[in-house]
């Protein structure tokens, strides 16, 4: 009986931590805007440490016979299947980072061209070119990534006579590590699919946990998705089948439904990701375009003041993404890993478990 | 000093000096205690010094006109060029070195402009604007010029030597294989990467005679600070082309989920082509790649690694994930010859991969492919262990019929014959398991023949796993009835398991003593049966009497009677049996023939007064043709015989 009670403390407890941690994501301070870069951060930090705990009250000094009777023999390899379905998806945002680190090396040349005193027409149409560029590669149109290819796109235009400023594909083929039919948004809903929360009697025992893990686990996943392009996002579910009446869901709801607000708003005019640097990037190089478009040298003395601010806000983005992007890799593989010896350890217990092979 | 002034420094330095000058004179001219001489100097040397700098501060003055004469002659020499269709790098050297002079010209007007003191002087910064447009212009330029060279250079040079992935061996060894022979067996299931070795093999991405002009290119726009767009060109072509290359090798880009569903057969395929595939784009396209990058941006610094890594990282990357995506799923023993293709492949690259990713923008390259091939390691080890429960493990309900080779035996010893081939990788991974079976193998291997090959891990491994398939043949023995039908069905197997060592590169292995131990075993196996079927036999034309005359010609009746009963209930039952060695077959065929041959014989020739009589069904060479019939694996009776008998 003790071992009982011990265990529903643990799960009580993980259940507020989970509750905790959510909570501080949801409120994060100025510098932290929901969805940035740092924000990721401490996101994947959140599943990190709730995914240890996990594993914890699971797997730690349990009779491995235990999880192979039902209902854990349903839940756990569904936990497992779904564990995969998220290292696709961990294997595609990394891809997708690196293309908003194509998007932080062009906003670099923009920086370049545009922080001139005087400015001139050469440093504004060079940076005209570069902010093209830009727009198109967050706006790109994830279906199976858009191979514009370099060949193609000097040659359409330019030495045929054509203005070469209206130069709009983008430069660098971004070609996708996965199959070409694979799709972010199906998979979040295939992850989403037959997640039943446990009622009852197993509400208050281990597959309760379970639930949590699992939710926990395509939030964060569902998340990074619509943060980062990545491949065919078209259609990604916006609702979460989560009752509201779970106690440590609240925050995770309340996160999922504000996130879930801005993509539908950003849906219906054409998507990068809802990533906090590159929604600003975006607005800052749609109105630098504008003034590049406008400018004739030397300039409207207010329209050039207004551009350098934006160029010193761009900078202050760009230096956000230069640091923390290749960091968001890392701790991206880092929760693959995790994820991988997770799926190990659960299988192990499943085999040890179960009646011995004959 | 007249000429002074009215030439225009055209370098910075000059400029620069003019104005400290300046400035250390009217220094000078605030100190107290000057003398006359002093202090005239001192104003004639302003003087001076005003007259040049107003000379170039002065709006629109003589001083410009050089400056403006050669930004037109200049702007002419790049503007010419924006409505021709031909490219310059297509036109000639000349053409070419008259570009980049008219670039670099630009540039240092540039520079000489912006180092004068900015005034208001309007002619300053609109000649100062006019020259980083033209600049601009030209920039734009030449990043198209070398878009054009990289892809039109790009196309013309692919390398001769292409692998084609239908040269492949497309091993598949599953239970399939089991009904084949040992020669297309072996055949078969040869190692597909052994003989398809790759070595280094730089080739020329682009031509050699392009690279001089790409450097000049790279060494222009980022003198001119826009090596931004340099790299982005450069990375953008470059990477294309790897990736077409990569695509060439028809790598499935798969999830995961995919890899982990996927049945045998095409996975078998797959791991083939990872195997290939990394050693075409590390030793050939990688290495080519990095070569490239440091011709061309060797002096650029940390830009020339950051450009690599660019180009490289997603094509890498997917071979890193189906790497992974083998070392997650489930081990099956029939998976373990390609996860040591793998392993080995990636072990032997490792060296390659740290060299070509050594800065630190490629840390996380090299991590993740030693991760790798820690897991791959790890499965080879799991599926080894898999495919030792599995020999053990192997249940019949039934007994194999005819009491022939099983396909178990089949199976394993066709298996590990290929072992051999992987031995120092197997040594190596096997190795910390190797005190567990050592103890298990009930051979020991010590003595004056124990050697080097057959203590190594791999041959205790080995003689591990055949030692567990004896064991579990002894179980599937006991299934038949008749004891002779045991002792048939495991002189088979155990032969056919030393013919296999015997005749493989298991020898070395195992080594004669396993050997010598084994042929006695189904020699043993033999001569039970032999015992078993045949004793009863003989023992019914036994003379009871011996020394007495022959026997009544009842009794004689009655042994003949006994013994014809008792032989065609052997015929009947043992031709269905079967014996697939010819030569075994043979040499059981003389033993019994030997023994109830000669029994007969020896019986009937005792009794020769009854040898017409009609109780004989079968003389001595009607048995000695019927025993021919034995274990030929056909069933017959005797009423079917096509030696009827003889009336």
């Amino acid at each position: 009986m003790d071992t009982q009670e011990q265990e529903l403390e643990d799960i009580e407890l993980f259940q507020k931590h989970v509750s905790d941690r959510f909570t501080e994501l949801s409120s994060p301070p100025e510098d932290d805007a929901l969805l940035s870069v740092s924000w990721l951060h401490r996101l994947l930090d959140v599943f990190l440490c709730c995914e240890a705990e996990f594993e914890a009250i699971l797997i730690m000094d349990r009779d491995p016979s235990q999880l192979s009777k039902p209902p854990f023999d349903r839940l756990i390899p569904e936990f497992i299947e779904r564990a995969v379905k998220a290292l696709d998806i961990c294997n595609a945002v990394a891809n997708g980072v690196d293309s908003v680190r194509h998007c932080q090396k062009l906003s670099e040349i923009v920086i370049s061209a545009l922080d001139q005193n005087p400015l001139g027409d050469g440093h504004a149409k060079r940076a005209k070119k570069a902010l093209l560029m830009l727009l198109s590669a967050m706006n790109l149109d994830d279906k199976e990534g858009t191979h514009v290819k370099a060949t193609e796109r000097s040659w359409s235009f330019g030495r045929r006579g054509v203005n070469k400023e209206q130069i709009a594909g983008h430069f660098r083929s971004l070609s996708w590590q996965v199959a070409k039919n694979w799709s972010s948004a199906k998979q979040i809903q295939s992850m989403i699919y037959n997640l039943v929360a446990p009622r009852g009697a197993e509400a208050s025992g281990l597959p309760s946990p379970i639930y949590t893990m699992n939710v926990i686990m395509i939030f964060v996943m569902w998340a990074l998705v619509a943060a980062i392009p990545c491949q065919e996002r078209n259609g990604l579910p916006t609702h979460f089948p989560v009752p509201k009446q779970l106690n440590w869901a609240h925050s995770l709801i309340g996160l999922q439904e504000k996130i879930a607000d801005e993509w539908k708003k950003k849906e219906k005019k054409g998507m990068s990701g809802l990533l906090d640097e590159l929604q600003k990037m975006e607005k800052l190089a749609q109105s630098l375009i504008d003034f590049t478009d406008s400018f004739h040298f030397p300039g409207d003395a207010e329209k050039v003041k207004e551009a350098a601010v934006n160029v010193s806000e761009l900078k202050e983005i760009f230096g956000r993404m230069d640091q923390g992007l290749t960091p968001l890799q890392m701790h991206i593989r880092e929760v693959f890993h995790r994820i991988v010896r997770s799926r190990t350890e659960f299988l192990d217990v499943l085999e040890k478990g179960s009646a011995p092979v004959l | 000093m007249d000429e002074c002034q009215s030439a225009i420094p055209a370098h910075d330095g000059d400029l620069h000096v003019v104005a400290a000058a300046h400035h250390i004179v009217k220094a000078l001219g605030t100190t107290k205690n000057l003398s006359d001489d002093l202090r005239k100097i001192l104003i004639d040397l302003d003087a001076h010094l005003s007259l040049i700098t107003s000379n170039i501060d002065s709006k629109g003055g003589k001083g410009f006109v050089e400056v403006e004469e050669r930004l037109k002659r200049v702007e002419r020499k790049i503007v010419i060029w924006e409505s021709d269709r031909i490219m310059i790098w297509d036109s000639g050297p000349k053409e070419v070195s008259d570009y980049l002079e008219a670039v670099d010209e630009v540039q240092t007007l540039i520079d000489s402009l912006r180092g004068l003191s900015m005034n208001e002087n309007q002619k300053q910064k609109e000649l100062l604007h006019r020259a980083s447009s033209l600049l601009q212009m030209a920039m734009s330029r030449l990043e198209e010029e070398l878009i054009h060279m990289l892809v039109k250079h790009k196309q013309q040079s692919e390398p001769t030597y292409m692998p084609s992935p239908s040269s492949q061996r497309n091993v598949v060894y599953n239970e399939s294989v089991v009904s084949l022979d040992n020669e297309s067996a072996k055949e078969a299931s040869s190692k597909s990467s052994r003989s398809d070795e790759c070595g280094e093999y730089i080739v020329d991405l682009v031509p050699e005679h392009v690279i001089p002009d790409i450097k000049s290119i790279a060494k222009v726009m980022f003198a001119s600070d826009y090596g931004q767009e340099f790299c982005e060109a450069f990375i953008g072509v470059r990477k294309e082309a790897l990736e077409q290359h990569f695509d060439i090798l028809e790598n499935g880009k798969l999830s995961i989920e995919d890899v982990l569903k996927m049945e045998w057969c095409s996975l078998s395929t797959e791991m083939n082509k990872w195997t290939w595939s990394m050693k075409i784009i590390f030793r050939v396209y990688l290495m080519s790649e990095k070569r490239l990058c440091d011709q061309v941006l060797g002096e650029f610094g940390s830009v020339n690694s950051f450009c690599f890594l660019e180009i490289a990282k997603t094509t890498i990357l997917c071979l890193l994930n189906f790497g992974e995506a083998i070392a997650m799923g489930p081990q099956e023993p029939e998976k373990l010859l390609r996860l040591l293709d793998m392993y080995e492949t990636l072990a032997d690259l490792v060296l390659d991969i740290d060299a070509l990713f050594s800065e630190d923008g490629g840390s996380f390259v090299r991590l993740e492919f030693h991760k790798l091939l820690e897991g791959l390691a790890d499965s080879v080890k799991a599926a080894f262990n898999t495919f030792r429960v599995a020999v053990s493990s192997n249940g019949s309900l039934y007994p194999f019929p005819g009491g022939g080779v099983h396909p178990l035996s089949k199976y394993v010893m066709n298996y590990i014959s290929m072992f051999p081939d992987y031995s120092s990788t197997l040594n190596l991974l096997l190795e910390d398991q190797h005190s567990d079976v050592a103890s298990l193998v009930s051979e020991p291997q010590c003595g004056p023949t124990a050697s080097l090959s057959t203590s190594c891990p791999m041959a205790c491994h080995l003689r591990s796993i055949t030692s567990s398939l004896e064991s579990n043949l002894h179980k599937k023995s006991k299934l038949y009835k008749d004891e002779a039908l045991q002792h048939i069905f495991l002189m088979n197997n155990l032969h056919y398991m030393v013919q296999k060592v015997k005749g493989s590169e298991l020898r070395p292995f195992f080594g004669d003593e396993w050997i010598r131990k084994h042929n006695a075993k189904f020699q043993q196996h033999e001569m039970n049966y032999e015992r078993v079927t045949w004793s009863s036999v003989v023992l019914l034309l036994k003379d009871d009497n011996p020394g007495s005359s022959s026997l009544s010609k009842s009794a004689f009746k009655e042994k003949c009677k006994g013994f014809s009963i008792a032989f065609e209930e052997v015929y009947k039952n043992q031709t269905s049996w079967c014996i697939p060695d010819p030569q075994l077959r043979e040499d059981l065929r003389i033993s019994t023939s030997l023994k109830v041959v000669h029994a007969y014989r020896t019986f009937l020739g005792r009794n020769p007064a009854h040898v017409d009589d009609k109780c004989i069904k079968h003389t001595v060479e009607d048995v000695e043709k019927l025993l021919l019939d034995l274990f030929e694996g056909s069933p017959r009776s005797l009423r079917n015989s096509r030696r009827m008998m003889k009336t």
